[in-house]
């Protein structure tokens, strides 16, 4: 089963200014008497959180609150100044607008890469069957990803991530950019991998998106929770999606 | 899913343990035994252990295919077989569940490696290392990752899960499941044989004479008494316990009778009055015997061990329990049943009682079947969630196909590709060649392939390690938004290089088809040198590649200092155009790190100094890069 548990998890955020990342600037300083001054911001600060199969969170809150970074620490790319991390279950992030794709390669070669890159074979019915997901035209994808329109490269990369099943998504700043139709249909394309016991994490300022498509929102300000707000499954707000997929 | 295949065929199951019958007798062996047997219907069985007899590798003890791995002996109670984790391993593949009956450090060795990760484990925690404990910080992490890494943990039972330091941080996957034991076996002889035991005073105790058992103050306990003593097994303890009854004057009532079949021992557990277990340590975990003799319907006296010895014949109940290494409360115990013919009776009846209902068979096959069938099904998703980008083995074949796309792309931009540098590198080698004509006598045209093919090696040196600076930098979209680890993008610059080297090779590989006779022999003996070769450049992108994405003016520095070591190592020319005893020379591990793969090439021999001086750069570079690779999780905040 896949589960995420954090328990008062802290992180502290190493700044490095132009001189800290010079070794001769670190060698040089007992000598000159000046003592290093390791300055961190506490991005993450006594956090804990736990989530299991079927749960869908949107992380809420100003520039800065931390949302990113607790995606990443969730991803366990950044590891843990103290308190614990366990996560189980193979985990997807999609947090950079990028999200690991080269721009100078072709759309094709970008999504064979990234398939790889999670570990999967890219068979040509997989790229087809991706590709006919995005609804782009067929002969974009041979072109090289730089003149991609960013809701064009987000079609991509999104239809790329979410072809296969993984018990845990990561997403930040995703289905803002994308227009309407394809959030729907992007939207429908998370519900059913929640419906695969998934946890899906989705960090946005947009509160509407988190609001039809999360089980709970999370306010984070200054790394910790503000509050936990448990959305009720609102029958009208269904029907209203259903009819805008319809 | 459950497929066909899995309803039509029972799972294989391997027993894994260091010793197995014919070579042995004992508790743990017949529990092996007894799952084996007891469930035969359900799983194919299959076991796997060492044997110091030699004879048969692979034979059939009762129905059950045994394969046995060849030992030397016993070092600290474990088998010298040097071949049994690779067997192991071997073995993994082929069954659909591994049983490991702990405790057993060199299968330990193989979990612990991650190794095995495919298939569903279950621990049958049968004792804790008590004999040799002043080595257990050495076994206790191997132990301990084993039980991280297992699906679920057999005690016998729940003193044993809660009295283990070990055990209890892995409290949620212990199975309390207490050993079986069919009373039909111990059924009341018709008669009593009369002339056996006509005074009422047989005691018995059965068990490996090895230290634990405690058999020395059973002997010790029937000095001045009057009851007979009978102690059934063999073991390396015979000798010292037959002196002790000779000093003791005690050979006319104590008797050591050696091991015998099965059903010899139930008849003695029949006609005894009562049967004793003195150990001694906690490696008696249960006293499987005390089970057998409790089914014989005979009163019981114990150990108050902290294991699950006196909670299975409980004091008072069907037992006495006495301290153990005490002889004389032992023999006070003794003389109070043998005094007391109702009370043993009582006892033994309570005994036989408790065996039938606590203890039985059908309990403990569908207690081990239940977790067994858990196991193999809680393995089958976890197979295909389990991610595939972790291990070294994942972030290898993620490198390899971001270098192999890295190449691609060098195609897609040109006609050549990466041939391009192949020509450039075809004119340095012959102007180059022509130039240090002049220098030296001897001819420049033999000359040229080595020429060639140091230049390719040194191409491939020098832009491993350039690369490895910005590499991180580079991939900072794939560490900090895939969360890959960072390991990959050295690992890539390094498969990168490589793929380019081998379209340089071609240049000094038509040279040598060329110019020189064909000597496939000293390519052979090159061979190891040039893997040599590759490892320390490979670490040494490690640690660079680390460093200088923490400290980014480490890059100017690189630079500079290969284009030093360019010049002032043996690459363009060789170390016989220079004077031989020049310091610089032998203190430049470049020197050394070509001629382990040059000079078989030259057909002469590499100097040992060489090869020393090659392995200890490489041994402290492998100590470097595990160090880098521990603090490379910091990287995300670098990049």
């Amino acid at each position: 089963m896949p589960g995420i548990r954090l328990r008062n998890v802290c992180l502290d955020y190493p700044l490095y200014g132009a001189y800290d990342f010079s070794l001769k600037r670190r060698l040089l300083a007992p000598l000159i008497g000046e003592t290093s001054t390791a300055r961190t911001i506490r991005a993450i600060d006594d956090l804990s959180l736990e989530a299991t199969a079927g749960a869908r969170i949107g992380l809420f809150g100003p520039n800065g609150s931390g949302k990113s970074t607790l995606l990443r620490l969730i991803a366990g790319v950044y590891p843990a100044t103290s308190g614990q991390v366990e996560v189980t279950g193979s985990v997807m992030p999609l947090l950079g607008l990028n999200a690991g794709a080269n721009l100078d390669f072709v759309a094709a070669d970008n999504i064979s890469l990234l398939l790889r890159i999670g570990g999967r074979k890219p068979t040509p019915a997989i790229v087809d069957e991706i590709w006919a997901f995005t609804e782009l035209e067929e002969r974009m994808r041979q072109l090289p990803l730089r003149m991609f329109s960013s809701g064009m490269l987000m079609r991509v990369l999104f239809a790329t991530a979410t072809a296969f099943p993984a018990d845990i998504l990561l997403l930040d700043e995703w289905l803002s950019v994308v227009d309407e139709n394809f959030s729907a249909k992007a939207e429908q394309r998370l519900l059913k991998l929640v419906s695969m016991a998934a946890i899906v994490i989705i960090a946005s300022h947009d509160q509407g998106l988190l609001q039809r498509t999360c089980t709970s929102i999370i306010k984070l300000d200054h790394g910790h929770i503000v509050s936990t707000i448990p959305i009720d499954q609102n029958p009208a707000r269904q029907k209203d999606l259903r009819e805008k997929r319809a | 899913m459950i497929t066909f295949r899995h309803l039509s065929r029972r799972p294989s199951v391997l027993h894994i343990f260091k010793v197995y019958y014919p070579d042995l007798f004992g508790g743990t062996l017949s529990v092996i035994r007894a799952i084996c047997a007891g469930l035969k219907h359900k799983f194919a069985a299959n076991v796997l252990v060492c044997s110091k007899s030699g004879g048969q590798r692979r034979l059939i003890v009762n129905e059950v295919p045994v394969e046995r791995v060849r030992s030397f002996g016993d070092v600290l109670s474990l088998p010298l077989a040097p071949t049994y984790p690779l067997r192991l391993w071997r073995r993994i593949a082929e069954h659909d569940l591994l049983a490991l009956h702990a405790p057993f450090p060199l299968a330990d060795l193989v979990f612990a490696l991650g190794f095995a990760r495919k298939r569903p484990l279950v621990v049958h925690w049968h004792a804790d290392i008590v004999s040799h404990s002043s080595l257990r910080w050495l076994v206790q992490p191997l132990m301990r990752r084993t039980l991280q890494r297992a699906n679920a943990i057999i005690v016998s039972d729940r003193a044993l899960a809660s009295g283990t330091p070990l055990l209890r941080e892995f409290a949620d996957k212990c199975h309390v499941v207490p050993f079986g034991i069919d009373i039909s076996k111990y059924e009341w002889p018709p008669r009593r044989p009369p002339h056996v035991n006509g005074r009422g005073r047989l005691v018995l105790a059965c068990g490996r004479l090895v230290p634990y058992k405690g058999f020395d103050v059973l002997v010790r306990s029937a000095v001045n008494q009057s009851f007979e003593v009978w102690i059934v097994g063999e073991g390396r303890e015979r000798e010292r316990l037959e002196r002790l009854i000779r000093e003791l004057g005690v050979q006319d009532r104590v008797r050591l009778l050696g091991s015998v079949p099965d059903d010899e021992l139930a008849k003695f557990m029949c006609i005894a009055d009562v049967f004793v277990m003195p150990s001694v340590t906690d490696a008696e975990t249960f006293g499987l015997v005390q089970l057998e003799a409790m089914a014989a319907g005979r009163p019981i006296i114990n150990t108050s061990l902290d294991t699950a010895v006196p909670h299975v014949a409980r004091d008072g109940i069907e037992a006495i329990t006495v301290p153990p290494r005490d002889p004389t409360r032992l023999a006070e115990a003794i003389n109070s049943l043998i005094a007391d013919p109702e009370r043993r009776r009582r006892m033994g009846d309570a005994a036989r009682h408790r065996a039938a209902t606590k203890y039985s068979t059908a309990a403990f096959q569908e207690g081990i079947e239940e977790v067994y069938r858990q196991a193999i099904a809680s393995r089958q998703p976890a197979r295909t969630l389990r991610s595939p980008t972790t291990g070294l083995l994942g972030a290898m074949r993620i490198a390899a196909a971001l270098a192999w796309s890295d190449m691609r792309h060098r195609y897609v931009r040109s006609l050549l590709g990466p041939f391009w540098m192949s020509i450039q590198m075809a004119i340095m080698v012959a102007v180059l060649g022509s130039v240090i004509g002049h220098f030296s006598a001897g001819s420049t045209i033999s000359r040229l392939p080595m020429l060639a093919l140091s230049l390719t090696a040194w191409n491939f040196l020098n832009s491993v390690v350039l690369d490895s600076t910005t590499a991180l930098q580079d991939s900072a979209s794939l560490i900090r938004d895939r969360a890959l680890s960072p390991v990959i993008f050295l690992l890539q610059c390094c498969f990168r290089q490589a793929l380019f080297a081998l379209h340089n090779l071609s240049v000094p590989l038509l040279l040598w088809l060329v110019l020189s006779p064909m000597d496939l022999k000293a390519v052979l003996a090159a061979l190891p040198g040039f893997v040599l070769f590759v490892a320390c450049t490979f670490g040494l992108s490690l640690v660079v590649g680390a460093v200088a994405t923490r400290f980014r003016d480490l890059k100017p520095i690189t630079e500079s200092t290969l284009t030093l070591a360019f010049l002032s190592s043996p690459v363009i020319w060789s170390p016989a155009m220079v004077n031989q005893g020049s310091s610089i020379m032998r203190l430049n591990p470049l020197t050394h790190l070509f001629a382990v793969w040059r000079e078989p090439l030259a057909n002469s021999h590499v100097p040992m100094i060489s090869i020393a001086y090659v392995l200890v750069c490489l041994a402290a570079l492998a100590l470097a890069g595990w160090l880098t690779v521990v603090h490379l999780r910091r990287a995300a905040f670098w990049i």
